[in-house]
């Protein structure tokens, strides 16, 4: 009996660990996600124009996952504690719950990155930047969202188009319907722009001239947090639920061993 | 009758030197020199309206007086091209160029422009096609307007003095612009699933079937637990049965198991 004792002993120290780290990270999920959604880089009306902003979804349950761990890790440490079978079942039910939310965030996380490739942003920069004509409200709200993001991108990161400025010439856009090539062979806020905010020589500019341009493409600014975004959540995610999962079969364990 | 015969002493003499100066007037310097478009380090060095030539430096010497022409052609126009025909003109206008016009001048400016030598380290191009403002416009014929299609395109420098041809360089090769595609036609469907996205599927979902299966056991234990009525452990804060042997037999009411 002592044996079993001390095993007991052993196993809800076990348990009561676990459950601490389980809260702790998802206090860390919560924060994590509520970093993303607030959208430091600004990057958010891309995504809603391709109107599959799934990885802000995941955050958002990330969110709420996160918190609802830390209060069930409270519970569970509760529950092992008194080795009460009620409270046990009780968590191990909400926990699976848990589980499966948060299950569903990392496989949308995951999924929706690998939906954003160049292309994507790409088409949606030659068919929404500058466009002047607009269908609907929806339309016009997204045309927005694309140029001002856009505008910010070139001009805070220096950079010029999706893979460099040549993508405005070599195909066709909204922006070539309304400024034409010879004045604006690319937009204005690819040039290098002095402290008040206009091109230090236009005419270099739109000659080509490295130095007063900006040569290089602006994906790597935009991959860069998305990339992060998503892996955070996605990796981050499935660690905590590989934890959860022991933690979850010891308490299952340790329910069977509770005299009812 | 007044013109029948010369009036002036040394007419005779004078009628050869005239025809001999004409002659001379009427000589084309072909200047070995072809134009080029600027360095590839240009980012714009052609678009799709647009392209950009070498300044012809250290090439006009010796026509200081002169203005010097860019002639821009289609390559059809080339072998028929008669360089008497002067800049703004309707056969040499910008706004009928290709249909009516197969051939147009621009950049017009005297040789004060292209000093030679070249200043180093300073960028010396001839942008064709800079000018927006005057494509449409009838009355500037020399208008150096954006070009209207990816061509290509020929050019020469022509030097004129007054309306005198003096000298020309040699045509250039022909010039394509940049065409571009339709955005419609970038293919932008997803990019495939990632390996590492299909492991995170499989082995949640795995994770998650376990965990379903054990509190599917867990209850279902319980349940024939209760039925049968026999625990199998005892809780922690249960009095516990201790067993100790001691070998003071004397002291025992009732048997102990």
């Amino acid at each position: 009996m002592a044996k079993s004792d001390d095993g007991i002993r052993i196993l809800q120290g076990l348990l009561v660990f676990g459950n601490v780290i389980i809260g702790m990270c998802g206090i860390a999920l919560t924060a994590e996600c509520i970093f993303f959604v607030s959208d430091p880089h600004g990057l958010y009306p891309l995504l809603e124009a391709t109107e599959n902003d799934d990885i802000y979804a995941a955050a958002w349950i990330g969110i709420f996952v996160g918190f609802a761990l830390f209060a069930l890790s409270i519970l569970g440490i509760i529950g092992v504690i008194k080795a009460n079978r009620t409270l046990l079942l009780v968590y191990l039910i909400l926990m699976l719950i848990t589980f499966a939310f948060e299950m569903a965030s990392c496989i949308t996380a995951a999924t929706h990155r690998d939906f954003l490739t160049p292309n994507l942003f790409l088409k949606q920069m030659l068919e929404r930047y500058k466009k002047s004509e607009t269908d609907n409200n929806n339309d016009k709200w997204m045309t927005e969202g694309v140029t001002k993001t856009w505008d910010k991108l070139m001009l805070q990161n220096h950079c010029c188009g999706v893979r460099g400025p040549s993508d405005w010439q070599e195909y066709t856009s909204a922006f070539r319907l309304t400024y034409n090539d010879a004045d604006f062979p690319w937009p204005h806020n690819c040039c290098v722009m002095d402290a008040r905010g206009s091109p230090v020589n236009l005419d270099a500019c739109k000659l080509g001239v490295p130095g007063y341009y900006n040569s290089n493409g602006c994906y790597d600014a935009i991959s860069g947090p998305m990339n992060t975004h998503a892996w955070g959540v996605a990796w981050f995610g499935f660690a905590i639920l590989c934890w959860t999962f022991c933690v979850l079969l010891g308490t299952m364990f340790y329910w069977s061993r509770i005299e009812y | 009758r007044p013109h029948s015969r010369a009036r002036h002493p040394g007419a005779r003499t004078m009628l050869p030197l005239l025809l001999l100066l004409l002659a001379t007037a009427r000589a084309l310097e072909k200047l070995p020199y072809t134009p080029t478009l600027a360095s590839p380090s240009l980012g714009g060095l052609t678009t799709t309206s647009t392209f950009v030539l070498e300044q012809p430096r250290c090439v006009f010497g010796q026509h200081s007086d002169a203005v010097i022409w860019l002639v821009v052609a289609i390559p059809e126009a080339v072998p028929n091209f008669n360089n008497s025909v002067g800049p703004g003109t309707p056969e040499r206008a910008f706004q009928g160029f290709p249909a009516a016009a197969p051939a147009y001048m621009t950049l017009n400016t005297t040789l004060l422009n292209y000093p030679c030598p070249a200043p180093t380290g300073e960028i010396t191009v001839l942008r064709v096609g800079s000018e927006t403002s005057c494509a449409r416009d009838d009355t500037k014929p020399t208008c150096n307007g954006p070009l209207p299609s990816p061509g290509p395109y020929r050019v020469k420098f022509l030097a004129l003095e007054g309306a005198e041809p003096v000298a020309e360089t040699a045509w250039s090769e022909p010039i394509t612009l940049r065409t571009a595609q339709p955005f419609g036609s970038i293919a932008a469907t997803g990019g495939g699933h990632s390996p590492g996205m299909i492991a995170l599927t499989a082995i949640l979902s795995i994770l998650f079937a376990i965990l379903l299966a054990g509190l599917v056991a867990m209850v279902v234990f319980w349940s024939s637990d209760t039925y049968s009525g026999s625990s199998t452990f005892s809780k922690p804060e249960a009095v516990t049965v201790r067993r100790y042997n001691t070998h003071h037999v004397y002291d025992q009411p009732a048997a102990r198991l």
